[in-house]
């Protein structure tokens, strides 16, 4: 079964319609790519799923529980939000560090706070603490910064940033990990060493969803693509045949576009 | 030289310019006291949602802001009694708490554009990199928003609680006996001293000390903040 | 929460705003009864008009409160403090004093500026103003004002290394003087001719004078008498002319001001009659030099 199932997603803003109709479905393990122009609605389709944008249609169901339905408001408890948003960790484009605390409590902060609400949380608070510290480095480690954990963010190249915002949305274990365009904000030769966690995240069978424009990138580190244009999905499928052979003509003019940018 | 600063004159001005000054400095953490706070609900008021009360929150903001303190301060002390409505306190007392009350209302209004400033420039992606990791609002705004805006509104605010140093002078319009009006006392006479000037301007000592006091804290608050960005 | 932390904002602002206009027709109905200014006996004769407006009178109000607070400026030799002591002493202070034992009240003394004496009254600040005040018209318009009890006039304030230049003037005119802000020094020094330079206090146009920042000033002979000349801080000052003679005007003279329609004015003017008969008043003036002039008939 499908771990995440998405139908008919539509979301407005004011009379624009910014996505209309969008169905996918993702199974465990699996690695979405989300291409296409800017403006065709692939980050809001991303903000939708981590309840930082409202859709006004459709339904989010993750694991086969239904835990967004536009039509039903008991589904949008501000309370129970919170903690579905858990389900899904988030990468940003610009990182959106906490620029006061270190790599390592940008890291911990939030399974600190969580941690709180633990009933044994009074007893074995120092234990916890410990605990959630311990599994910030090894986060850290995997991500090669071993040696920054004491560092600030703007202490930090871009790269090194987003690989800490990689490690602090892994450190509350997502079913479903969300990448915003991750390298979009970085100077070229920073893209790489970015592009390798993620990499290396997808050989690890992680589930996740990927916003990009690193078309190369896509195809090979993705197990499905969709194409979305205007708010629709104009065409999806297994990663290399939808950015090799595309079916669609739309599909085709938009990757011929990126490959004469030198984009790729 | 010495024997002027040794002198009974010099020594009754000195006492006299002390209990001034110790007013000035009650006026000025009252204030503080009182305006930090306000200001940051005034702040709230003016950034609310709902539109009536932002709309008054923001006249009021722009009445105080835009009426000389020292009209504030005359209006809010002659006026209760004038049009019956209460009396302060007779004495010393109702006039120090007549002048806080005007100064707590100006500078929490002044505060207020500063905290709004400072709240509405931590970007929004702090707030919803909180929300992701699921952060309740209240968690976000003590554990990432706060420090932020602290650091941001510390370089503003420090310019206001220097000017608020001086600006307490403004009570002696109601006859608060803080320094400065010592100072003047010594002109038209007072403890049989009569025709000194250079008390008045002696009062400049208090002020730069003080407020030289104030700038250092600030400053270091400052380079507190300046482990990030 | 946060919404109902806004209803309670705003909830809080539209009080203070209805307070606020109730209290303006509070006080259009004020400026109804009080326009019983004429002179000081018809101010007396209203008292009982207005205390019948305000529902009880000024003295009950002095007398519950147990204290009548006597608004004052330094100004010696009526209101001012010996060098090291923290008491009010002078020809008023001590009259005060006796007139606040008289109602079985303690006397309170206010500093306060000049120029808000009358929002001071009115505010409630302070009970009465007594501190050498001149029965000009506008006091006579504003406050209720007790009977005269001391005469005094104007005089020129010069450098006394020039004082001869000014023996014998008759003019002012082409002269800096500076004057107190609406006092009777400021209107005899405009009817002369001068170019006034308004100042706080007396004592400012006396520092303008010692400073040379003014050429001369015009002040009451009384504060002149005392903080003028030898023996005083302004050793460098002297004064001459008395400029009331010079345009042939009446000498003038001082009251106690209350708030308007008080019945605190019959009171004092019954305090200070007894004072007279038995000699107090004049045992007063005597210990401050002012036996020439109080008024004694």
């Amino acid at each position: 079964m499908a771990i995440l199932d998405v139908q008919h997603i539509e979301k407005h803003f004011g009379p624009t319609k910014v996505l209309e109709d969008i169905s996918f479905s993702l199974e465990k393990g699996q690695a979405l790519a989300i291409i296409g122009s800017s403006g065709s609605g692939k980050t809001t389709l991303l903000r939708c799923l981590n309840f930082l944008e409202r859709p006004d249609h459709g339904t989010i169901s993750v694991g086969g529980n239904l835990i967004f339905d536009a039509e039903d408001p008991a589904t949008q408890k501000e309370g129970e939000v919170r903690k579905k948003r858990l389900h899904f960790g988030m990468v940003f484009q610009s990182f959106n560090l906490f620029p006061q605390y270190t790599a390592l409590k940008n890291v911990t902060l939030a399974k600190e706070l969580l941690s709180q609400e633990r009933p044994d949380f009074k007893e074995k608070k120092r234990q916890i603490l410990e605990e959630i510290r311990e599994e910030g480095e090894v986060l850290l480690s995997r991500m090669g910064l071993s040696d920054r954990a004491g560092h600030y963010p703007s202490q930090l190249s871009g790269g090194q940033q987003q690989r800490v915002a990689i490690a602090r949305a892994l450190a509350l274990h997502p079913d479903i990990l969300c990448f915003d365009e991750p390298t979009s904000a970085l100077d070229p030769e920073l893209t790489g060493e970015v592009l390798k966690v993620i990499r290396s995240l997808a050989e690890q069978k992680t589930t996740m969803i990927i916003v990009t424009h690193e078309m190369a990138f896509a195809r090979d580190v993705a197990d499905d693509v969709i194409f979305m244009d205007g708010g629709v999905i104009v065409e999806q499928g297994p990663a290399r045949q939808v950015i090799e052979h595309p079916r669609e003509e739309r599909t085709r003019q938009f990757l011929a576009r990126y490959a004469e940018n030198g984009g790729a | 030289m010495i024997e002027f600063f040794t002198s009974s004159t010099f020594q009754t001005v000195l006492s006299a310019l002390n209990s001034g000054f110790f007013k000035t400095l009650q006026l000025f953490f009252i204030t503080l006291i009182g305006a930090l706070p306000l200001g940051l609900i005034i702040s709230f008021g003016s950034m609310s949602r709902f539109l009536p009360l932002r709309w008054l929150t923001r006249t009021v903001v722009w009445i105080i802001r835009g009426t000389p303190l020292v009209l504030q301060i005359i209006a809010l002390f002659y006026v209760p009694g004038i049009w019956k409505w209460f009396n302060w306190p007779s004495g010393e007392g109702g006039r120090m708490m007549a002048v806080c009350v005007a100064f707590i209302i100006n500078y929490a209004c002044y505060f207020s554009e500063i905290y709004r400033g400072g709240i509405q420039g931590v970007p929004k992606g702090q707030q919803e990199a909180g929300q992701v990791l699921g952060m309740t609002k209240s968690q976000i705004f003590r554990h990432v928003t706060l420090l932020q805006m602290i650091k941001r509104i510390v370089p503003p605010m420090s310019n206001e609680v220097i000017t608020l140093v001086k600006d307490t002078s403004l009570a002696r319009v109601v006859s608060l006996q803080e320094v400065i009006w010592m100072g003047e006392s010594f002109m038209k006479g007072n403890s049989g001293i009569a025709g000194l000037v250079w008390p008045m301007f002696f009062t400049a000592v208090y002020y730069l000390i003080f407020s030289g006091i104030v700038t250092m804290l600030l400053g270091r608050l400052e380079k507190k903040l300046a482990f990030f960005q | 929460m946060k919404r109902m932390l806004s209803l309670l904002l705003v909830l809080i602002m539209a009080l203070s705003l209805v307070a606020c206009s109730s209290n303006s027709g509070g006080n259009a109905a004020d400026n109804g009864s009080g326009n019983n200014a004429g002179n000081n006996s018809s101010a007396g004769d209203n008292a009982g008009d207005a205390g019948d407006a305000d529902t009880d009178s000024d003295l009950s109000y002095v007398q519950d409160k147990g204290t009548l607070v006597v608004g004052i400026t330094y100004f010696a030799p009526m209101d001012y403090k010996e060098e090291g002591s923290d008491e009010w002493i002078g020809f008023d202070a001590d009259m005060a004093k006796l007139f606040a034992q008289s109602l079985g009240v303690t006397a309170e003394f206010q500093e306060i500026t000049w120029d808000y004496k009358v929002e001071e009254l009115d505010s409630r600040a302070i009970d009465c103003v007594w501190n050498g005040m001149t029965l000009g018209e506008d006091v006579l318009a504003a406050m209720g004002t007790s009977v005269p009890y001391c005469t005094n006039y104007q005089v020129l304030v010069v450098p006394a290394n020039q004082a001869a230049d000014f023996e014998g003037l008759t003019s002012l005119e082409g002269l800096n003087v500076a004057v107190e802000s609406g006092s009777a020094g400021e209107e005899a020094a405009l009817a002369l001719g001068a170019t006034t330079v308004p100042v706080q206090s007396q004592a400012n146009a006396l520092m303008e004078v010692s400073a040379g920042t003014s050429d001369v000033a015009v002040i009451d002979f009384l504060m002149a008498d005392s903080m003028v000349g030898e023996g005083t801080s302004y050793a460098d000052l002297t004064y001459t002319l008395n400029l009331n003679d010079l345009q042939e005007l009446p000498a003038e003279e001082y009251g106690v001001g209350f708030r308007q329609g008080s019945d605190l004015v019959d009171a004092f003017n019954a305090f200070w009659a007894e004072k007279v008969a038995d000699g107090t008043v004049l045992e007063t003036a005597t210990t401050y030099g002012l036996q020439g002039s109080v008024i004694l008939d």
